[in-house]
């Protein structure tokens, strides 16, 4: 799966958490048999419902888009091959759901 | 002495606080160093002048209230804050459902700050406060121009005050409450009334690109009168009432108090944003069922 979080490509110490693009921290989970890095556990627990959500809503998917911040919520794009769907996420303080819905 | 601005343990200098929230890497410092300083990793070296710059407050602890709400709710600016320069009316009254409750635990927040201080002037201050928002008096309080702005634009009064807050309003709610309970009257105090800062008419000259609703609203006539007069009342209430407020907390924060002051602002700051994006949630459930 390739990640990119607010235009850039994240998933890696180097590149950044996977949900926020943030360098800080130093946590990894595995998510579909990729080692992701994370800053925190409350970002790798927000990715997994993320993921999760699409993928119980559409299916599996190539391509994860993540635009947005904490604050405001999150337009998540997934793709696979020429298809994509996006999603409106926004969490809680403890990084469960609290908004998801399908956009347009 | 400089505290850790997420778990307050007190260090001599600001290069100690810097290591200490480098080496910790759990969820609690993290989020603070994304929110507050950077998404970038930096050095403790560097970490530690840029968390001095941040708590520095040299034009005063309310200049520097005032410019973190800007650039926490302006920047962007907020969506709701977006959605208020041309408000429809589910986000009208998206407003009168979920402020409804803000209100009313905006008073009862404000009457723990009255029971916490010895100073008659705070006392006399936060109970003019609630009275304003409250009370109706002379004239109707901001409440009661809550509930008619609702009114006219068909919202039932009677619902308007059964409904329960959506989640986020509730959570908000419920960061505000803890505040009154465990942090001292000052801090309660500049917590609160710093949300008063929003709605300040000052906005833009420290650089937010639009004020809290488009001004041109309150000669509109496309919104009702009773709409106009609410958000009228709060633009020329707030940016007083939070000056005001200030001074009194500079007054007494004194020494660790300042950053205790500002901590606890940061926090109240993260609660108005979700409460804000609750009034958008309750419009889009308004307009989906219209
Ligand atoms: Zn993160
Ligand atoms: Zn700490």
């Amino acid at each position: 799966m390739k990640i990119i979080v607010n235009g850039r490509e994240a998933g890696t110490r180097d590149t950044g958490c996977a949900l926020c693009g943030s360098t800080w921290g130093d946590y990894y989970e595995e998510i579909d048999g990729q080692r992701l890095f994370f800053c925190c556990n409350l970002c790798a627990k927000g990715f997994t419902n993320i993921a999760e959500g699409i993928k119980g809503a559409w299916g599996p998917f190539e391509v994860l888009t993540i635009d947005g911040s904490y604050s405001t919520g999150r337009h998540c794009t997934a793709m696979k091959g020429d298809q994509r769907r996006t999603f409106f996420v926004r969490f809680t303080d403890n990084a469960d759901i609290e908004v998801f819905r399908q956009e347009q | 002495m400089p505290l850790c601005p997420s778990c307050e343990i007190e260090a001599g200098d600001w290069e100690s606080i810097a290591s200490h929230m480098a080496g910790m890497g759990d969820s609690c410092h993290t989020m603070w160093l994304n929110r507050n300083i950077s998404i970038s990793r930096i050095s403790p070296g560097e970490l530690a002048v840029s968390l001095e710059r941040f708590f520095r407050a040299e034009d005063g602890l309310g200049e520097w209230v005032r410019r973190k709400v800007v650039e926490r709710i302006y920047s962007g600016p907020h969506p709701f804050i977006a959605a208020m320069q041309r408000p429809s009316r589910a986000i009208l009254l998206g407003y009168v459902y979920e402020h409804r409750h803000f209100l009313t635990n905006w008073v009862q927040v404000l009457s723990s700050v009255i029971y916490g201080t010895d100073d008659e002037r705070v006392i006399g201050y936060e109970l003019a406060n609630i009275a304003t928002e409250y009370v109706n008096g002379a004239g109707p309080s901001h409440f009661e121009l809550l509930l008619r702005m609702g009114e006219s634009l068909g919202a039932n009064r009677q619902d308007v005050l059964a409904s329960q807050p959506l989640s986020g309003t509730a959570n908000a709610i419920r960061v505000w409450r803890g505040i009154a309970k465990e942090r001292s009257w000052v801090e309660t105090m500049a917590a609160m009334h710093s949300l008063e800062f929003i709605a300040d008419r000052r906005v833009k000259v420290l650089g937010a690109s639009v004020h809290y609703f488009n001004v041109d609203i309150l000669d509109s006539d496309l919104y009702t009168p009773e709409a106009r007069k609410f958000l009228r009342e709060g633009y020329e209430a707030d940016s007083y009432h939070a000056s005001e407020a200030m001074k009194l907390v500079e007054e007494h924060a004194l020494g660790q108090m300042v950053q205790r002051v500002q901590l606890t602002v940061l926090k109240s700051l993260d609660a108005v944003s979700t409460y804000l994006n609750s009034r958008l949630e309750r419009a889009r459930m308004l307009e989906g069922s219209s």
